[in-house]
């Protein structure tokens, strides 16, 4: 963009960021930022413009419908499905973008796909403001798709093979969200397999063809036995897999295709036309073979990511783009030097905007849970090498500089910070924190690899190639190493867990017994005896979310199958078995712990008052929590200030932190999942603080029905840690982040103004290094002042890209629910 | 009966020239773009909105 340096000096001093990355970036990516249809929901609901797609519930249902009579197995039906929609769905080539593909037919459609639960249908039936017009013609499509898919979608296929009471306390929503799915939630990758530039398409596809051949041929000699008769199964993999591998490579061609009709008949600008070329050589030669330059690395993995996402809902990205595309970054932007830094840059920020737009249809309840986003894109920079060595490399530098420039909220980085990264790297992470972008989180890499080490068994050269497959649970993107799908009710609302001391387990919000029947809570007569009923009611919500997750996935190959996800993965081409299959895989399980601080702060305070103090007596407090506190301010009072909280480095109430952990974590060695690994929990939130706050009851911290809960993980309760940034890193040091859990969430405030200039990296450089040296696992900033967060409050349509985080993700401010907002605000603002 | 074969938007597969795309330029509030769909060229284009005679 033509703009004077002292506009740009101007608008940062401003600290107006936003403005700044408008005025530096090029044309093309700011013709591409300002395209961008915002998929994230509102308060739940989608932004004005977005509409959900019908093209592909159509073409999906028409396929099943004609598949009806065929002999096929499901398996191989439902790659049928998945070819059918790559090659007749709509495509488009945006101008000026050299990266291609999308979920969608139309930039501002939101996929949505009936073959997954008949309660999504319905919700889409009963969302018409995100339908297109004319009206009734879409309510009868979806009527017709809707009416075809119910008792046919995985959830009907899966759920008569369920226990139905604890599925029925997860659907309550009370204690847990989502539902059990094999094509619903986190799915990660074997980029070891598919990413390294040994194998493409085609490669597999030979490899498929090979084994094919040779199961067959053995399965028709003089031989009988349960090995000869799997063998069926295994060929109805690989034939599956084989069709999406090939409908793959004739998606990308139709791209080629397109960017060769329009440079020829319709662009009349050289330059573009050269592009276009380019665009279609690149879809011409990836997915089927491998990647030669950035471009078509970027383009490969923008397409694997598509057809997954054309397989199942992924409410995740994991990914570690600086090591996988690395390679090829450094070899045309230093070694061939075909690519200029500037022309790079130009395509990791595409490819950031093409990851932004992505979007599939997802329940209200998630919708909520993730305010402002679609998904959990959170992707991996920096970190070691399989040998131990520095795995940074132009690329981080590249996607931390992009990321300033387009200023998306989603993907946002979470970057592996271990002792050997340099000091340029660490200015690059810096800035984006500085700039407001609350990314990247920073990740103690030597911690997390013996974390990884401890709880699932990981060998450490693969433990050393771990990315998140969520918003912070680490998982090795190899052969054995990465979980295929990570369902994502095994996510515990952890408020519920004190709440249900007080009523027994009986939630009174959903009217249904779903905890256990501890005795009353006026009988217990020491906290001792009060302790042991937390860990009891801790035990029965972590099992009613487990169990249904461990069936899912052992239904999962047969009923619910992946055979796209599989065709990349090498154990599912080495076995012929689906990639959801336990047996293959060595489990990398973990429950999201929502909601869990305000169990610390509440067992502190009825240890203080009821118990030591005896201020109280239990069924004073009792009878306090069930009337929501009405009518008992001035007690209520004394239970948020005169109780002891988190973060403030007291050893009274930490050490009460650490009761809890050590109790869960030898509950997660107790319980297993498929694979016979762990369930560690992982302490954070997304939004969860907001979406559960009318769900869960008053609780003895203080806090009402309805109030905001805290904003998760192991973060001190918003103002309650009044100590300073020193005693809150010391509070969190005294958890042991490698035996404890598997990760735990901190976030902290802290004030622009202090960062600024060199004097404020040089402080946040001491900070991380006090932060390192505590062996604490994670830690991410929010960076924009109370100033430029209230007045985005008032004037929304000027602060439309201020970014926050909001907890395991960044979301534009303007995009949270005010409830989030003044969340975020009420969030202590640590001086360094 | 016009056809898509007859539409200046359609263009046909080189190995099978009864299938093609139909190519249109869209513009909406935020891009423009150019999009392809998969039609046969004996489609009936009789009711089509962006029917352009070749």
């Amino acid at each position: 963009m033509a703009a004077t340096a002292e506009t740009v000096k101007e608008l940062e001093k401003k600290q107006e960021w936003w403005w700044a990355a408008e005025k530096k970036r090029s044309r093309r990516l700011d013709y591409l930022r300002k395209a961008m249809w915002k998929k994230g929901a509102i308060g739940g609901l989608y932004p004005a413009g977005l509409q959900i797609d019908l093209e592909r519930p159509v073409m999906q249902t028409e396929k099943a419908k004609e598949l009806e009579s065929s002999a096929d197995p499901y398996v191989i039906k439902f790659a049928k499905m998945l070819a059918h929609v790559l090659d007749n769905k709509t495509i488009f080539i945006t101008d000026r973008s050299q990266l291609v593909g999308y979920l969608g037919s139309a930039p501002n459609m939101i996929t949505w796909d009936p073959t997954l639960a008949a309660i999504l249908n319905h919700e889409v039936f009963n969302d018409p403001d995100s339908l297109p017009q004319p009206l009734d013609e879409s309510l009868k499509v979806i009527r017709d798709v809707t009416n075809y898919w119910g008792g046919k979608s995985d959830l009907d296929k899966i759920l008569p093979h369920m226990d139905l009471g604890d599925v029925m306390k997860v659907l309550s929503g009370a204690i847990g969200w989502g539902v059990p799915l094999g094509r619903g939630g986190y799915s990660g990758k074997d980029y070891e397999y598919i990413m390294t530039g040994v194998r493409a398409f085609e490669d597999i596809i030979e490899e498929l063809d090979r084994r094919i051949d040779e199961a067959d041929a053995r399965s028709h000699r003089f031989d009988a036995s349960r090995e000869i008769s799997d063998l069926i199964d295994k060929i109805n993999n690989w034939e599956a897999m084989k069709i999406t591998l090939e409908a793959g490579i004739r998606h990308a061609r139709r791209y080629a295709r397109l960017a060769r009709i329009i440079a020829e008949n319709f662009e009349s600008d050289a330059v573009r036309r050269e592009e276009l070329v380019r665009v279609a050589e690149t879809c011409e030669r990836v997915p089927a073979k491998p990647p030669r330059t950035l471009q078509e690395s970027l383009q490969y993995d923008l397409f694997i990511q598509l057809f997954s996402r054309n397989e199942a809902i992924e409410g995740a990205w994991p990914a570690r783009p600086d090591f996988y595309h690395g390679p090829y970054y450094e070899r045309d932007v230093n070694i061939r030097k075909t690519l200029t830094r500037e022309e790079a840059l130009d395509l990791v920020g595409e490819f950031l905007i093409r990851a932004a737009e992505v979007s599939q249809y997802k329940p209200k309840w998630a919708r909520e849970g993730l305010q402002g986003i679609e998904g959990t894109w959170v992707w991996t920079l920096g970190g070691v090498k399989k040998d131990g060595s520095d795995a940074c490399n132009g690329m981080t530098i590249a996607l931390l500089q992009a990321a300033r420039l387009v200023r998306v909220a989603n993907p946002t980085f979470a970057f592996r910070w271990h002792p050997k990264v340099s000091d340029e790297v660490m200015r690059e992470c810096f800035e984006c924190i500085r700039q407001g972008l609350g990314y990247p989180s920073m990740r103690n890499d030597p911690v997390l690899v013996a974390n990884a080490m401890h709880w699932h068994g990981h060998p450490i050269e693969e433990a050393r190639l771990w990315v998140h497959q969520a918003c912070m649970s680490p998982s090795p993107a190899t052969k054995h190493g990465f979980q295929p799908m990570r369902m994502a009710n095994a996510t515990a609302n952890c408020a519920k867990i004190i709440e249900y001391v007080f009523t027994s387990g009986y939630d009174h919000v959903v009217n249904l017994q779903i905890g256990a029947e501890t005795p009353p809570v006026e009988t217990l007569e020491t906290y001792e005896q009060f302790f042991d009923a937390w860990v009891t009611q801790m035990k029965t919500i972590f099992t009613i979310l487990v169990r249904p997750v461990n069936r899912a996935r052992i239904l999962a190959p047969k009923l619910t199958p992946r055979p796209f996800l599989s065709a990349v993965s090498e154990r599912s081409v080495e076995s012929g078995l689906d990639v959801l299959e336990p047996s293959i895989s060595r489990g990398n399980a973990w429950i999201t712990a929502f909601t869990w601080v305000e169990n610390i702060d509440s067992l502190a305070a009825v240890k203080k008052l009821v118990f030591e103090e005896k201020k109280y007596t239990m069924a004073e407090l009792k009878e306090a929590l069930l009337n929501n506190w009405e009518g008992r301010e001035e007690m209520r009072l004394d239970f948020v200030r005169n109780a002891p909280k988190w973060g403030n480095d007291d050893d009274y109430v930490d050490s009460i932190m650490l009761d809890c952990l050590k109790a869960a974590s030898e509950f997660s060695h107790e319980i297993k999942c498929p694979s016979g690994n762990n369930w560690p929990i992982l302490p954070e939130n997304v939004s969860g603080n907001i979406h559960y706050a009318n769900i869960v009851g008053a609780l003895p911290n203080g806090r009402r029905l309805g109030d905001a809960l805290y904003d998760g993980g192991i973060s001190p309760g918003p103002g309650l840690d009044k100590k300073g940034p020193t005693a809150v890193l010391k509070s969190c040091s005294k958890i042991d982040h490698v035996t404890n859990g598997r990760a735990f969430l901190l976030n902290q405030r802290l004030s622009p103004t202090q960062l600024s200039g060199e004097k404020g990296y040089q402080l946040w450089k001491t900070y991380m290094k006090t932060w390192a040296d505590l062996g604490i696992d994670h830690v991410q900033f929010n960076c924009v002042s109370d100033e430029t967060l209230r007045s985005a409050q008032r004037d929304p349509e000027k602060y439309q890209e201020v970014i926050v985080r909001v907890a395991g993700y960044s979301a534009h401010f303007v995009d949270i629910s005010r409830k989030t907002q003044d969340n975020i605000i009420q969030r202590t603002v640590q001086g360094l | 009966m016009a056809t898509c074969s007859e539409c200046k938007k359609f263009f046909p597969l080189e190995e099978d020239r009864k299938r093609g795309d139909c190519v249109q330029r869209v513009i909406d509030p935020r891009q423009a773009y150019y999009q392809a769909k998969p039609v046969t060229a004996d489609k009936d284009a009789a009711k089509c909105p962006s029917f352009e005679k070749r």
